[in-house]
């Protein structure tokens, strides 16, 4: 299987804020109906990726993390620590049965591998 | 010790000088910048700072403009890159004790994953603990990157402090602890005793 980037994800420190200025900015729609409460981003284009916000605790920067698919989360995530990332979340298993977790790359940047559920 | 900006150029215009020169030295460059060869090789080696006071007067000596020295000035006030991330670490870490020990919904969370009606929804979660979801998730994703919980199923969270009954304080002094072992592994080694 390929590993194409699936998903971008906003950090934000005020998730309703960003919401609303992207949803403005571009017309993206923003929606909330999930057992996670995740603000899922629909761009309106079929072209790139959709994305998210997720809220980023007050202390923390403001940033974006790409969500990278793969077939097997845990594999992956111990080949990229065999690699040099760090496992921020370990391999997580979300309400909607999407597996994910959260990896610090070498150069401190963190990303996503992710699993979707099958429908 | 991590080379300053205005050391970086002084090695430049160095290497620039023996390009032109083979036979140029160190204390040839000491003898042009009026100081003694020991001190400049030290600073051009990068074991040693320039002193702030002669910035401005070297700097002058190469011919740099005023606009310049105003940035290399203002670069030797500013922490360098390994100061700066060795600060970021120590603040993000402290950070998340202070957020463990201030706040009572991650314990609150732990505690309602027990119950046999509990639902992995965090809508529901937010609902329970009259709070918002979006502090639901920033308390949600805590417990997760200090192992102190694991969503291993579409409708379980398990509690992994592998207490079975767990009290507020026996919970704080654990997740000081995993905040404490987090911060080592991630190279923040002033969290080490």
């Amino acid at each position: 299987m390929a590993n194409p980037v699936l998903q971008f994800q906003i950090l934000s420190k005020m998730p309703d804020e960003t919401a609303q200025f992207y949803s403005s900015l571009f017309d993206w729609k923003v929606d909330a109906g999930n057992p996670m409460g995740y603000r899922q981003i629909g761009t309106g284009s079929k072209e790139g990726i959709q994305g998210g916000i997720w809220p980023a605790p007050p202390q923390a920067p403001n940033f974006v993390q790409l969500f990278v698919g793969v077939d097997d989360v845990k594999i992956f995530v111990k080949k990229a620590e065999n690699l040099g990332a760090k496992q921020i979340i370990p391999p997580t298993i979300l309400p909607e049965g999407d597996e994910m977790a959260v990896l610090l790359d070498p150069q401190g940047m963190s990303f996503a591998v992710w699993r979707r559920a099958a429908k | 010790m991590s080379q300053t900006l205005f050391c970086e150029r002084l090695c430049q215009e160095f290497e620039s000088r023996r390009k032109r020169n083979s036979r140029f030295s160190v204390r040839a460059f000491a003898t042009f910048l009026r100081t003694d060869h020991s001190t400049l090789s030290q600073i051009l080696r990068g074991t040693r700072r320039v002193p702030e006071n002669r910035i401005a007067t070297w700097a002058k000596k190469l011919g740099i403009g005023e606009e310049e020295i105003t940035f290399y000035l203002a670069a030797e006030s500013a922490p360098d890159a390994a100061a700066h991330a060795r600060h970021e670490q120590l603040r993000h870490w402290t950070a998340e004790a202070a957020s463990i020990t201030r706040e009572p919904i991650h314990f609150q969370i732990l505690e309602l994953s027990r119950e046999p009606n509990f639902r992995a929804d965090c809508r529901w979660i937010a609902g329970q603990l009259s709070v918002s979801v979006d502090e639901v998730n920033i308390a949600f994703s805590r417990l997760l990157r200090l192992r102190l919980i694991a969503a291993n199923g579409q409708n379980s969270w398990t509690d992994l402090t592998g207490i079975p009954r767990l009290t507020e304080r026996e919970f704080l002094v654990m997740a000081l602890a995993r905040v404490r072992e987090s911060a080592f592994e991630f190279g923040a080694n002033a969290f080490l005793k």
